[in-house]
């Protein structure tokens, strides 16, 4: 199972590692010692926000706006566990973790999986999560380390992230194939890019969760 | 404060935050219960997500400059082969090198 689910989540590799090591060569600007990035990586555990750290850290921002940007940029995750509340299973420290490593990542390749026959959702989920986060941690590492010593030119990489969220969407089309849904989130992202593009993915969220359960309550009053 | 108790503080607070926004739901709801808008919203929210996702990234590409082809291209090279072939590793590291070719031209 461990083989499986560290090649199931091998796609996240290949998003985390080169946003990692962006994130740790901004991160070196600060001018602080590099396995600061690492713990960041290890406790906070989320890209967008640690990229918005790096500007409130360089501005010397207080630690009550920095708690605040953090929750509002991060929002949309609280729609993200709904999905789990029973496949994560009773609560334990294993059940703490895994809600702990709900990033966008995790959560769009764990919702669009099968889970091979005979083995315990939880602990498949428990270990793509792990490996999600060694990922992200080892990038964050690699680029906080690296400013000299990476000949690579890294450049473009950062688009293996967009490429995995095409390929998830992909895989939910082959599982969900009802149009609504999928044209519901791209009018409602449209609308948040319109009108609140500072806040567009928590804006599109609620507007998408709305308006697919006023759909519901159309066609509930329609069937009666 | 000195520098780097600001920084610590600031990861904690961050920590937190992070954290609470993922525990939420799992406070707020029972699992196992039945509840048939909730696991509706559950059935709904991924899909809507992806292509929210998918939307969000794509949003800072520059329209009027040769950025949009190259994109597209490789756009065109992952989805296509993630059709034809059902490999996600395969369509993201084609895509992606398709893209990093054309970025670092």
């Amino acid at each position: 199972m461990i083989k499986t689910a560290l090649k199931t989540s091998l796609p996240i590799l290949f998003g985390f590692i080169p946003l990692g090591i962006a994130f740790g060569l901004l991160f070196q600007e600060l001018n602080y010692p590099w396995y600061f990035a690492s713990l960041m990586g290890i406790i906070v555990y989320a890209g967008a926000a640690q990229f918005m750290a790096i500007g409130l850290l360089a501005a010397g921002v207080g630690l009550v706006e920095i708690a605040m940007s953090t929750f509002l940029l991060n929002s949309r995750h609280m729609f993200y566990g709904i999905a789990f509340l029973e496949s994560f299973g009773n609560w334990n420290l294993r059940k703490l973790y895994m809600i702990f490593g709900l990033t966008d990542e995790t959560y769009a390749l764990m919702t669009s999986i099968n889970i091979p026959k005979g083995f315990d959702k939880k602990k498949y989920f428990f270990f793509i999560t792990l490996f999600a986060q060694i990922y992200w941690v080892l990038g964050c590492t690699i680029g906080a380390l690296s400013s000299e010593i990476l000949s690579f030119n890294t450049e473009g990489m950062e688009f293996a992230a967009t490429a995995l969220f095409v390929v998830l969407l992909i895989e939910q089309w082959i599982m969900v194939k009802r149009l609504l849904p999928f044209m519901i989130g791209f009018i409602a992202s449209f609308i948040a890019l319109m009108f609140f593009i500072d806040h567009m993915l928590i804006v599109a969220i609620i507007i998408s969760i709305g308006s697919i359960l006023i759909f519901r309550l159309i066609k509930k009053s329609h069937d009666e | 404060m000195n520098e780097i108790e600001y920084l610590l503080a600031a990861i904690l607070v961050m920590a937190i935050s992070t954290y609470l926004t993922r525990l939420t739901p799992f406070l707020m709801f029972t699992p196992g219960k039945e509840n048939a808008k909730l696991n509706f919203v559950a059935k709904n929210t991924p899909p809507m997500v992806m292509m929210i996702l998918v939307i969000y990234m794509l949003k800072e590409v520059d329209y009027l400059s040769t950025e949009i082809f190259y994109t597209l291209f490789a756009l065109a090279v992952t989805v296509g082969l993630q059709i034809l072939k059902r490999n996600a590793l395969l369509s993201i590291v084609s895509g992606t090198i398709v893209y990093m070719f054309f970025v670092q031209m």
